[in-house]
């Protein structure tokens, strides 16, 4: 008998290692030779055990795991645990489209289109959706016409459920509603007295327990070990109890979340107040939907949601809470930052930058609602949160790929798509958030992984804002582009697309089409100024300056007052210079003055904007001289009292593109880097074929 | 015959008692290793927990029509499942006949048992029993 095998393993959980464990222990024994042997009764047995063992060790392993928030697989066990850190699952979210109402040929005083008034959206994917109004909306009516204007349409169709109160049967009060697919930011609770008496209350859904009393009308959601949404009441002290008899009854929106998204044109599909037409123009197309919260965001969101505790008062608390909204409003990315990192520094306040799902940016009255509601109520007293819109910085990607056709079966058209492809893909998965960074080496990598036959590649890179011009009021545009920018010169440098037209400035009558922005070509640099850096003292003539560097021709002269340097003028700027020192020796004579010292600025931080067009002989004409700025090095262009007449764009959307001094590009705060995936020609890409 | 010195024990799995000692019966040598290879043969695949190979397909092929061809492929089968499983015995001779009623198979098996010389022969009688 071996003394190693006497005791047996426990090791192992596979049913192999399990059942090798067992004969290990039984060649310890002389009593049964046939557990090594497949067909032999004791190996039947030992299956047995080894199964059994298995069987509990699994089980185990699976209860352990659905202990802990972390390691916990079924859905229920997350869901229970998240209750406990007071965070509700959130549920699936109607896209919202906003669009404008006319109807033609009514009467009355007030045209009113109701709740829950029933719109179909235009095919999206080969559906057509439901969309419904969440609120009534009632206009005046003037000379037979009504017109709504921006009316939210939600995603979705109403469903109502009533439930009768039987505190024997139901002492929790807790209804099951069996929809999975509920919008819960749409659900409207009213709780009717009885069957004979129609009196109700709306009762209105509650979160913050610390504000209940005994009589308030609320009521609570959960997420049921179903996935459905439950709603329970209060006990008479953490909010209004039932009583048996009452009868509740509850409307919401059932959705399909995210799939309906990206409609724009609707149709009537309810009967309203006569009318004799009517017409609705997209204004916003859907946006903003969501599915069911999934497991993994809430194993993200709920420890966070948790130590919030329903405060603001952190960075990541203005995120927590912004992401757990009530509103329906979904965020692909969120940046906060506080008012003394602002640039200028704005003390008592706290920035917001949002980047809803699927839209650029949020409505006015979005970011209005996410302040009073979700915002203000939980920040600190003395700190004011401010919403700041995204500033979006979109990236131009030119690219030349080289690749051995020998060692792939993909023709050059197809690398370029599979490369095309995989640059969009690495915008979206890198970048199109807030604090990103492009830099030149994923890009090069991204490349490199679509096809191994790829040998090398390389990029050239330009940068675009994209702004809505104000048409009618001559408006002053900052674009940042957070990069220094390259200085143009002839033929090249900043551009603008699409045409504008604009007013004849020796003739506001005579509008000029074609006109384009381009960047005046930067002259040859000399010197800008000389600033005092120190006056030096004990002078007793001017001191002699001479400015060194690689341009030629530049001279300076000193102003002495009371022996210390008090002015510099340049009599010469002088051409050519990229860089420049100034040196000051005292005069012939001078034996006192000393440690003067000057700084000399170039020519070239700032750059020209102007505006020209196309002349009947095809010859170029500048049409403003000077219509804004390039700062090369803050990479800032201003236009200043930009007024155009129009843009060539249906959108109405002018593009200024420039190229940035490096290809490492990273975002801060509010600036969002992307490859606008709506540009086909956002991403170009040149492929060439090494055949030998 | 040379008689085996208690080189192989096994169970009986029918557990019947031993008078006397009530002690759970136990099979030598060639009766272990007899009892092994029927055992091998009644076993379907994928009866065994996680050995889906383990075991005949005998029983498969008792719903299939009685002729030489299913007698030759019983043959095969045997023979498959004694060499992958049974190491102790060796195959001398495996004989498959239809019942004279054609309503099952008579098998004879005559295997060498470990170094013995000796073949042990092995009968069983495959027919549906209702």
């Amino acid at each position: 008998m071996s003394n190693s095998n006497n005791q047996i393993q426990v090791a192992n959980l596979d049913f192999t290692g399990i059942k090798k464990n067992f004969i290990t222990y039984l060649q310890s024994q002389d009593t049964f030779k046939g557990y090594n042997f497949a067909g032999s009764a004791l190996s039947t047995l030992l299956d047995v055990l080894a199964y059994n063992t298995q069987y509990n060790g699994m089980y185990l392993n699976l209860v352990a795991n659905e202990m802990f928030l972390d390691s916990a697989v079924k859905r229920s066990s997350v869901v229970s645990h998240a209750k406990l850190l007071n965070y509700t699952p959130k549920s699936a979210i109607g896209p919202v489209a906003i669009v404008n109402v006319a109807f033609v040929g009514v009467s009355g005083s007030y045209y009113t289109i109701p709740q829950y008034t029933n719109f179909l959206s235009e095919s999206v994917d080969g559906v057509n959706y439901n969309y419904v109004t969440t609120d009534s909306h009632s206009t005046q009516i003037a000379n037979g016409n009504a017109t709504f204007s921006n009316i939210g349409l939600k995603q979705g169709t109403l469903e109502s459920y009533t439930f009768s109160v039987d505190t024997n049967t139901n002492p929790s009060c807790i209804f099951e509603i069996p929809d999975s697919q509920i919008d819960t930011s749409t659900l409207s609770v009213l709780v009717q007295q009885s069957s004979t008496n129609s009196s109700y209350q709306i009762y209105t859904s509650s979160t913050d327990y610390l504000s209940i009393t005994p009589t308030d009308t609320v009521y609570f959601v959960q997420e049921s070990t179903k996935g459905n949404y439950q709603i329970y009441f209060g006990d008479g002290i953490l909010g209004a109890q039932l009583n048996s008899g009452n009868i509740v009854k509850i409307n919401y929106i059932s959705t399909s979340g995210s799939s309906g998204g990206g409609a724009n044109n609707f149709s009537l599909m309810d009967n309203l107040a006569p009318f004799s037409s009517y017409t609705i123009t997209p204004v916003q197309a859907a946006s903003m939907g969501q599915d069911k919260e999934t497991i993994d965001s809430i194993k993200f969101q709920a420890p966070k949601a948790f130590a919030a505790q329903g405060r603001a008062v952190s960075k990541n608390d203005y995120i927590t809470a912004i992401q757990q909204n009530s509103l329906g409003i979904q965020f692909d990315a969120v940046s906060v930052w506080g008012g003394e990192e602002n640039i200028p520094p704005a003390y008592g306040q706290v920035f917001v930058a949002l980047k809803p799902k699927g839209a650029y940016d949020l409505t006015t009255t979005q970011k209005q609602m996410i302040v009073s509601q979700v915002l203000k109520p939980i920040s600190v007293l003395t700190v004011e949160p401010t919403i700041v819109s995204p500033d979006y910085t979109y990236i131009q990607v030119t690219a030349n790929v080289l690749f051995q056709q020998a060692q792939t079966t993909s023709t050059p058209s197809n690398i370029q798509d599979k490369v095309t492809s995989a640059l969009y893909g690495y915008s979206t998965s890198k970048l199109n958030t807030f604090n990103s960074t492009f830099s030149s080496s994923d890009v090069l990598s991204t490349i490199s992984s679509v096809d191994k036959a790829i040998i090398t590649s390389d990029f050239t890179l330009n940068l675009q804002k994209k702004f809505y011009p104000n048409l009618s009021t001559p408006t002053t545009y900052k674009l940042y582009c957070g990069v220094g920018l390259k200085k143009g010169v002839v033929q090249s440098g900043v551009t603008s697309t699409p045409a504008i037209q604009v007013k004849d400035p020796s003739n506001p009558t005579n509008i000029i089409d074609s006109v384009f922005i381009e960047e005046v070509p930067a002259p040859t640099n000399g010197i800008s100024s000389i600033s005092i850096l120190n006056p030096g003292f004990n002078y007793q003539l001017s001191p002699t300056l001479t400015i060194l560097g690689d341009g030629t021709g530049a001279t300076a002269t000193a102003t002495i007052i009371n022996g210390s340097i008090n002015k510099v003028k340049i009599t010469n700027a002088g051409v050519g210079y990229t860089s420049a020192v100034v040196t000051v020796t005292p005069a012939a004579g001078d034996t006192t003055g000393v440690n003067g010292a000057l700084l000399v600025s170039l020519d070239g931080q700032y750059g020209t904007l102007r505006t020209y067009y196309n002349n009947a002989q095809n010859a170029k004409t500048v049409l403003n001289s000077n219509i804004g700025t390039i700062d090369y090095i803050n990479g800032i262009i201003t236009l200043n009292n930009f007024s155009p007449v129009n843009v060539d764009n249906a959108l109405g959307q002018l593009t200024i593109t420039v190229t940035p001094i490096t290809t490492i590009i990273s975002s801060s705060y509010n600036k969002i880097i992307t490859i606008d995936p709506f540009d086909a020609g956002a991403v170009s890409v040149s492929v060439n074929a090494k055949r030998n | 015959m040379a008689k085996l010195q208690k080189i192989y024990a096994d169970l009986d799995l029918t557990f019947r008692k031993v008078p006397g000692t009530n002690d759970v019966a136990l099979r030598y040598d060639d009766q272990a290793v007899v009892s092994a290879i029927r055992y091998l043969l009644m076993t379907n695949f994928h009866e065994r927990p996680f050995q889906p190979t383990l075991g005949s397909n005998m029983n498969a092929m008792l719903f299939e029509p009685s002729s030489g061809v299913m007698a030759s492929m019983l043959k095969d089968e045997i023979s498959n499942v004694i060499s992958n499983f049974e190491t102790r015995a060796t195959i001398n001779e495996i004989m498959v006949n239809t019942t004279s009623d054609g309503q099952g198979f008579s098998i004879s098996l005559s295997v060498f048992i470990g170094n013995n010389t000796t073949p042990t022969n092995i009968s069983l009688l495959l027919q549906r029993t209702r």
